[in-house]
């Protein structure tokens, strides 16, 4: 049987594994990832060709229907599908003379619905121009998309610019707020060791501290590679990312002010004063300058806020688990450095 | 009242010190004179939005010079008798009291040099001045604070400036950014919210300052 004390551990590294597993494994929902040409006239014949992501255009057959939805909630469906292979296919749309919004270049979105793939949505898809203001009126046969398919599979929604790499939602966000909650436990060691005066919370707080590091160091290089991938370079200056190394920077101070002492006593003291006062400066660092200046993150400078444009049910599954999985493994990972602080400290009193 | 009473006795004794020896003001008046026509004959002719940064990156370097002493003669005999003899708070409220004062006169120098040897993109005067005095207090909280804690620990200098740099950031950019507007850099309708982050990072600051350094002046 495992022991009592262990269970917190042991749920750490299952969450951990499953989400792994969940997170990895499970696949994305079909999606459009283009669409050629992109753009069209009113009254004109549209011919484009479709490119999915993870669809099933030939197994889908009769069941499939593609529509083109303006904003204000008209549609038009297409009047010929011919599906290419599983990936690609080829739609005829009849645009209509006058285009029912009254901008110039409208926008609308494709959708398309199959048994096999369930809705599959691509926003602002194609750019329809109104060369002439009003051309020879017509009978449109508007219609409205319904009875939306439902494939019951267990997917991940698929973000055009996300792809794949929508996954990572899963390792790198998980791994920040395991951050914040081991420099949170760091402050509060800090704190007992300047009441109480105890040596051991002052390891307590430097095994923390050294946790809290690692996990931002790899909070830094998940966020870099996903960079890379949707916004196009490792680094790009972006005020979330400056303000985090700027936090590690802060942290890693902390290490250099321990090195600069020869009594113990002394260090514990001074670096616990530092620990509160630094992790005071995280607040305004991490929550308030990084919403004040525009950023590639999501929440803020015009991104949806991370809520419920970015988590769906089948995500939510997987981030919390997530979240708790790497916010427990953070603090085992601790108390084992804080174990070896103590040993290491207990062979320095002896020699 | 009487913690008033010895807050003034004790800022009395720091302007005293100084005023007997004028090492710091004089030391620090040459830094800035230096630093200016080092700036000047390399840059020739500043922009303002190059303005901007530099003068808050000087007056940043002039701030750890001035405060990394702030503890350096607190110490041996004279600590202990201060120690039987007063309360932490009132030291530290009196140096950071003094501190600003000297960082505002200090960067008042710098404005009025910067001025003098070339022209005053300011151009919200008001403003300017405000951010001045936040700017002088939010840097000697952190300074005093830290020059405290490196007092501590015998080393030099150096560790002054790795520990505060990273720490005066958030402050250091809400300066540029409000007086990027005092300099009409930027038009920003949000000026009084900027302020009043600023306001709340120094006190924030200075309060948690306040709570720990009795722990650091115990030894």
């Amino acid at each position: 049987m495992i022991e009592k004390g262990k269970i917190w551990k042991f749920s750490g590294v299952i969450l951990i594994v499953y989400v792994i597993i969940a997170g990895l494994l499970i696949p994305l929902k079909s999606g459009i990832e283009s669409v050629e040409p992109s753009y069209g006239n009113a009254g004109e014949t549209l011919k484009i060709q479709v490119i999915g992501y993870n669809t099933h255009f030939k197994e889908a057959g009769n069941s499939l229907r593609a529509w083109l939805k303006w904003e204000n909630g008209k549609a038009i469906a297409a009047t010929e599908m011919v599906a290419l292979d599983e990936r690609r296919m080829n739609l005829t749309f009849s645009i209509p003379n006058n285009l029912p919004e009254n901008t110039e270049v409208q926008a609308v979105t494709l959708l398309i619905d199959s048994e096999t793939d369930g809705t599959a949505v691509l926003p602002s898809a194609i750019f329809l121009t109104q060369t002439e203001k009003v051309l020879a009126a017509e009978e449109v046969p508007w219609v409205k998309p319904e009875d939306f398919s439902n494939n019951g599979q267990i997917t991940f929604p698929f973000r055009n610019i996300l792809g794949e790499t929508i996954r990572n939602t899963y390792f790198h966000v998980p791994l920040w707020f395991g951050m914040m909650f081991l420099f949170l436990f760091a402050v509060i060691h800090s704190i007992k060791y300047l009441r109480k005066g105890d040596a051991e919370s002052d390891l307590k707080a430097e095994a923390y501290t050294q946790t809290g590091i690692f996990y931002g160091l790899l909070g830094l290089i998940t966020g870099a590679l996903w960079a890379k991938n949707t916004w196009g370079a490792y680094w790009s200056w972006d005020i979330k990312q400056n303000m985090t190394v700027v936090a590690l920077l802060i942290y890693a101070a902390y290490f250099i002010l321990r090195a600069s002492f020869e009594d113990p006593e002394k260090r514990a003291r001074v670096c616990a004063a530092y620990g509160i006062f630094a992790f005071s400066t995280l607040i305004p660092l991490i929550y308030v300058i990084p919403r004040l200046t525009d950023s590639l993150h999501p929440g803020s400078g015009g991104n949806p806020a991370f809520g419920s444009q970015d988590l769906d049910n089948t995500m939510r599954m997987v981030f919390y688990p997530a979240v708790i999985g790497f916010t427990l493994f953070g603090f085992w990972l601790s108390s084992l450095q804080f174990r070896y602080l103590r040993l290491q400290k207990l062979r320095e009193d002896l020699d | 009242m009487k913690d008033l009473h010895f807050i003034l006795l004790l800022l009395r004794k720091e302007f005293l010190l100084e005023f007997r020896t004028r090492s710091a003001i004089s030391g620090i008046f040459l830094y800035v004179i230096s630093t200016l026509f080092v700036v000047y004959e390399t840059f020739v002719k500043i922009q303002p939005n190059v303005w901007n940064t530099l003068f808050w990156i000087i007056l940043l370097f002039v701030a750890v010079n001035a405060m990394v002493k702030s503890f350096v003669q607190e110490k041996g005999n004279r600590v202990l008798y201060y120690y039987s003899l007063l309360n932490p708070s009132h030291v530290f409220i009196a140096k950071i009291v003094y501190n600003t004062l000297l960082l505002l006169v200090l960067s008042l120098l710098i404005w009025g040099l910067f001025i003098f040897f070339g022209d005053n993109p300011v151009k919200d005067m008001g403003l300017f001045l405000l951010i001045l005095f936040l700017g002088s207090f939010g840097f000697s909280v952190t300074f005093t604070f830290l020059a405290s804690l490196v007092a501590a620990s015998n080393q030099s200098s150096t560790l002054l400036a790795v520990l505060s740099f990273p720490l005066i950031i958030p402050i250091i950019l809400m300066l540029v950014k409000i007086s990027a507007h005092a300099l009409r850099l930027i038009q920003d309708t949000a000026v009084s919210g900027d302020l009043a982050i600023l306001v709340a990072i120094d006190l924030l600051l200075c309060g948690v300052a306040l709570l720990l350094f009795p722990f650091i002046w115990r030894d």
